[in-house]
């Protein structure tokens, strides 16, 4: 059985900052102040070759979220896949070390 | 600094991905040890947000003067916090989510792994460790102390991995080496204040609101 209170600020600290991330990805977009520009390595790219080359770069995939091309909903679901892939991820790295511990005494 | 599909070669591809690796299996290992304790899974709701929030800050760009523009890469942020092997799984997992969005390739990714997730998390934590080597023998507090090291660190982390990343490209041969180099340490020269600025106002930020969540300060020499 999960101890709910023992998570109780952590759970609350999620949600408040996930709310905080929204607002900031979301108010970003409202007022334009996120700039649509190249980063630095497609900068440096378009200068030396173009951005048509930069474009068709071949890949051997097709990204399997690439068809949302609504800045804000991806922005939503990557806060989202990414807390719970890393969650996931270092509760099996604390399970693993937790059953070595309990091996090894 | 997101290298696409395409743009390495098949050799340093391949190189760069078994180095990736070899370094998550280590960063797995020395993870292992921290999670023995029993309080330390109380981190991991945190952990899961500040890779949020690296997440949502690559994801906002600002404009940069010269039609380009910057956003956080992290790794030494989320080094400083959480210490330089929980940095590389970290950036990893990020890394991997905005592979899936087509945001940096997937064959590139052991490649954007060592520039972002080594090279920022690991270099950048000991760039910070050392700087505070200094600032240990001046009457700064703590608080002020590390927000600063890491800023500074972040810097000069940024810039290095941009410098590596141009050297990456430049043995593809698509791009001449010096050419690729000088471009990218160019941009990223710019880039770069605004990942010392937001990664030094976070540790800030951390410092003044939750500081136990920086579990690095034994390790840093600030405890």
């Amino acid at each position: 059985m999960v101890e709910l209170e023992r998570y109780k600020w952590p759970i609350i600290s999620i949600i408040v900052i996930i709310g905080v991330l929204m607002l900031m990805i979301a108010i970003g977009f409202m007022l334009g102040i996120l700039s649509e520009d190249p980063d630095g390595l497609e900068r440096a790219l378009i200068d030396i070759r173009s951005e048509e080359w930069l474009e068709g770069l071949a890949s051997p995939w097709e990204p399997i979220l690439g068809w949302i091309d609504n800045d804000y909903i991806a922005g939503i679901i990557g806060i989202l896949l990414t807390i719970f892939l890393i969650i996931a991820v270092f509760s099996l790295i604390s399970h693993i070390s937790k059953k070595m511990k309990s091996k090894n005494e | 600094m997101h290298i696409p599909d395409g743009l390495l070669d098949p050799v340093t591809t391949v190189i760069l991905w078994i180095v990736a690796v070899l370094v998550l299996i280590i960063a797995f290992w020395r993870l292992n040890i921290l999670f023995q304790d029993e309080e330390s899974e109380r981190l991991i709701p945190y952990i899961g947000v500040l890779a949020a929030t690296i997440f949502a800050f690559q994801f906002v760009n600002y404009p940069v003067p010269g039609g380009t523009s910057g956003h956080l890469v992290g790794g030494t942020l989320v080094g400083v916090i959480l210490g330089p092997w929980a940095a590389v799984i970290v950036l990893f997992m990020v890394l991997v989510v905005q592979s899936l969005f087509g945001d940096g390739g997937i064959t590139a990714l052991g490649a954007n792994t060592f520039n972002m997730g080594v090279i920022g998390g690991i270099v950048g934590f000991y760039i910070v460790k050392a700087l505070l080597l200094i600032f240990n023998k001046t009457e700064l507090k703590k608080e002020i102390k590390v927000p600063i090291a890491t800023a500074i660190g972040s810097y000069i982390a940024i810039v290095l991995a941009a410098f590596i990343c141009g050297i990456e490209i430049g043995i593809g041969g698509i791009i001449p080496m010096d050419i690729a180099i000088a471009a990218m340490v160019f941009w990223h020269v710019l880039i770069g204040i605004g990942e010392a600025i937001i990664s030094g106002l976070i540790v800030w930020f951390v410092y003044k609101t939750k500081p136990e969540l920086i579990i690095t300060e034994k390790m840093l020499g600030v405890a």
